[in-house]
């Protein structure tokens, strides 16, 4: 293969994903244009300089009733207008899409400098409603439709899988709750980080912490949040120019080192039936994550000092574990109790919160990812810094496991 | 710990704060019964039945001497009346061990005139504490030191409030009022007074959610209680004549109308109410009658669409500064008051806070309204000044020194844009 440019990380923005945008009456492009106006201002860009815009989005046409979102790129700005742009949808993994495309194009040399913004208004209907949509993140017809909360449940059946394959205790998936809600609490973004949460609650279960769908309860599920963030990639050339304006060695400035991405079978049960002979039960998010790391030239997780994945269910952060390769297959639980994923543990996951404590603003959620992974290693996390980190790995899952979507970043 | 007052809004509220962050939390009321009532008020506030595990309750005739003399930290919220509360400080005084904190929450008596005929240690260990209602929603709190409170203590409460109770402390002298509610029902007083000639519907309206604000003046006086606001103008009013002397005046149709039983939501009406058909009604301070609020009519106020629908869209900074373009005598209604707002702020900075930031996180964070820095970099230093000039009020000194170009408000993790809500 030809040696294609290093994508570089220049910075980014995210909303305080506390915040509840259909309380202040706002359309979803006030969102976008503070993520990205908040984006030029950290790294001191112009909005003229910006030469291709990729938003992410998950379902603005649902909760919204407004599509063409990559159009409202233009208004944030009167100098955005002409500008290319589009807009990628992937479910919950929307915002890495977009990412992934905005990279590429770096790679191909179109453009020095693109914009990337992730967003999601999700408080503009109520639970049960904002439930079904979700449910097109699945084959709505066959798994969702009629269903009160779908995705709880068919991650619930994740956990289902777990247990008939090796065994799995709720105190293992309490203690991931009670892990992602202690990070989100250091978290000045975080959108539970005035919220009460200890082991005892996750583990609670009566009407304060009630099923959502068979294992899974209240605690273990992420949050319908409205948010969205920004990140500026760059050409080595651009990131050349910039870093001497700016005033930092160019070696300084975090590179997307690795990606991943791939795409299984939409139904849960079908990918369940694909992995039978498998020791991975979601083996194309294991190759997404390991395809990364080949990329980066990292031979194993004991190369990536810290991780954001994509725990939109205790569940499903009881799988990234040993798809990550930090365990063993089907022994994620010894991770757990080893402290290994927590804070000052050996590969801490999660340290913003992750999606159950920072919040899931679907099609934000991959950008968010990417820009803690950014604030991880250029040492800007504040107190939820991994010390010392250098290589962070994402995770983005879009749907039941079905579009998945890893970067690593690193200097 | 011990939380005195358990079952009253304020005491309960607190306690469950508490009782995310305390080990081992009382609730005392008069009977155990009522503190039984707070704690389960308090767990459904928190939600979770968890922190019941961390709580006991009881009276204060079963347990009060035993609980008080065992506890690091009284936490003092009986209903805010100078003569009870020294009653309790008697009992807290005789009992307590002299290294235990003692807090008490007040919006409005002075720490220093509670502490008056306490012991040594009392004195050292006391200080005001004021949560906002609910304290689990509304994180802006101030901190009162007295007189001789050791200033390790305030230190250490600061600290523990932060960061175990998720707070965004102010420390605030021990002035009327305190700074958030000096500041706060200043301006709520005079948007009740501007009521009087212009009416409740206009008035909430022209200083309505796109000057920075979640809930309108006048429904906040009525959600807070008129005598409770009474209470807090009265007493600012009385003890701290400034220039704005005259605006903390309590109109008097709301004196008679209180004479009467009304005092807002709680009596099921107050500027806004309901009648027996479920529509909504708006009182006429000028016949102390209420109206159909269909039958009101509303003048043309094109200048607040055009800035709400700029706030939709993101557009904070044209949205202010289309606010202070406006021309015409509604324009200049919301100016006087927004101006007041920020001139009268920025005026208390030595007085009650340090600097301007206090006042700024007590508003941003108790009140949820835009804080006074916000709105000067938003609306912008030259047309901010001009607006102050223009209601004939005296420019602060930090503004009228400032270099234009200055930024005002200093917390760059606050998204800024939340204070504007586009209705």
């Amino acid at each position: 293969m030809t040696q294609v440019p290093e994508v570089y990380v220049l910075g980014g923005y995210q909303t305080d994903f506390a915040r509840n945008w259909s309380k202040e009456k706002k359309h979803f492009v006030a969102m976008m244009r503070e993520a990205v106006l908040g984006a030029l201002g950290k790294t001191q860009i112009e909005p003229g300089e910006i030469e291709v815009a990729h938003t992410g989005n998950f379902a603005g046409e649902l909760y919204s009733k407004q599509g063409h979102m990559g159009a409202f790129f233009c208004e944030i700005d009167p100098a955005f207008s002409g500008l290319p742009t589009s807009r990628h949808e992937a479910a919950c993994a929307s915002g890495s899409i977009a990412i992934l495309a905005a990279s590429a194009e770096i790679e191909a040399q179109r453009y020095d400098l693109a914009c990337v913004v992730g967003v999601e208004q999700m408080k503009t209907v109520g639970a049960g409603e904002g439930g079904d949509f979700l449910g097109t993140a699945a084959w709505y017809e066959l798994e969702a439709k009629g269903i009160e909360f779908p995705f709880p449940k068919l991650f619930g059946k994740l956990g289902d899988e777990y247990d008939k394959r090796y065994g799995l205790k709720d105190e293992h998936l309490a203690e991931i709750s009670t892990i992602n809600y202690a990070n989100g609490k250091l978290n000045p973004n975080a959108q539970t980080r005035t919220w009460y949460m200890n082991y005892d609650h996750a583990m609670s279960r009566d009407e304060y912490n009630g099923t959502i769908g068979g294992r899974i309860h209240i605690s273990d599920c992420s949050q319908v949040t409205d948010g969205a963030a920004a990140l500026l990639l760059a050409s080595p050339e651009y990131a050349k120019k910039w870093a001497d304006r700016v005033g930092v060695s160019l070696d300084d400035i975090p590179r997307i080192k690795g990606w991943g991405h791939n795409t299984a079978r939409i139904r849960f049960e079908d990918k369940i039936a694909e992995s039978a002979d498998s020791q991975y039960v979601l083996p194309h998010v294991r190759s997404t994550v390991t395809s990364a790391m080949e990329r980066a030239g990292i031979a194993d997780v004991s190369g990536i000092d810290a991780i954001e994945t994509h725990d939109c269910f205790t569940t499903s952060e009881y799988m990234a574990i040993d798809h990550f390769g930090l365990t063993a297959p089907g022994e994620s639980w010894k991770a757990i109790e080893e402290g290994d994923i927590a804070l000052g543990g050996k590969t801490p996951i999660n340290p913003s919160g992750g999606l159950i404590g920072a919040g899931h603003p679907v099609g934000a959620t991959g950008v968010r990812q990417t820009l803690d992974a950014h604030k991880q290693v250029t040492g800007e996390a504040g107190e939820y810094q991994v010390e010392g980190a250098k290589n962070v790995q994402t995770l983005n899952i879009g749907g039941s496991g079905t579009t998945s979507v890893s970067f690593i970043l690193g200097t | 710990m011990v939380v005195l007052g358990a079952n009253g809004a304020m005491g309960l509220g607190s306690g469950a704060l508490f009782t995310t962050a305390v080990p081992r939390v009382t609730f005392l009321a008069r009977t155990k019964e009522k503190a039984d009532g707070g704690l389960a008020a308090a767990v459904k506030m928190v939600r979770s039945s968890t922190v019941a595990n961390r709580v006991d309750t009881g009276s204060y005739d079963a347990d009060f001497d035993r609980v008080v003399a065992e506890a690091d930290l009284i936490f003092e919220a009986v209903t805010e009346q100078l003569d009870l509360k020294k009653e309790f400080f008697d009992r807290i005084d005789a009992v307590r061990r002299p290294d235990s904190i003692v807090a008490t929450v007040t919006s409005g008596l002075s720490i220093n005139q509670l502490a008056e005929g306490r012991s040594d240690s009392f004195r050292k260990n006391f200080l005001g504490l004021h949560f906002f209602n609910p304290p689990n929603v509304i994180v802006g709190t101030e901190l009162i030191a007295g007189k001789e409170t050791d200033p390790k203590l305030v230190d250490f409460i600061d600290a523990f409030c932060t960061v175990r109770l998720g707070r965004a402390m102010v420390r605030t002298a021990d002035t009327p009022g305190f700074a958030g509610n000096r500041v706060g029902f200043k301006v709520l007083n005079e948007c009740a007074i501007l009521a009087e000639e212009h009416g409740p519907l206009l008035i909430d309206e022209l200083v309505g959610p796109y000057t920075g604000r979640a809930m309108t003046p006048l429904a906040t006086i009525d959600l807070v209680g008129w005598d409770i606001h009474r209470a807090i103008v009265d007493n600012i009013y009385e003890l701290a004549p400034d220039e704005a002397h005259q605006t903390l005046k309590l109109p008097q149709y709301m004196a008679d109308l209180m004479e009467k039983g009304v005092l807002g939501r709680k009596t099921g009406g107050g500027f806004f109410g309901k009648d027996d058909g479920g529509n909504r009604i708006v009182l006429d301070p000028k016949t102390q009658k209420y109206s159909p609020k269909s039958a009101v009519p509303r003048p043309d106020l094109a200048f607040i669409d055009t800035i709400s629908n700029l706030h939709r869209v993101g557009r904070y900074m044209d949205g202010m500064k289309a606010f202070a373009e406006a021309t015409g005598p509604y324009a200049a209604i919301a100016h006087k008051v927004i101006a007041g707002y920020i001139a009268y702020s920025f005026h208390r900075v030595g007085e009650v806070t340090d600097d301007i930031s206090g006042i700024d996180r007590i508003m941003g964070f108790g009140f949820n309204w835009a804080p006074p820095s916000v709105l000067v970099d938003t609306i912008g230093l030259k047309p901010t000044i001009q607006m102050i000039e223009k209601a004939g009020l005296a420019v602060p000194p930090a503004l009228a020194n400032a270099q234009e170009g200055t930024k005002f408000f200093d917390d760059p993790q606050v998204n800024v844009g939340k204070f504007f809500v586009a209705a």
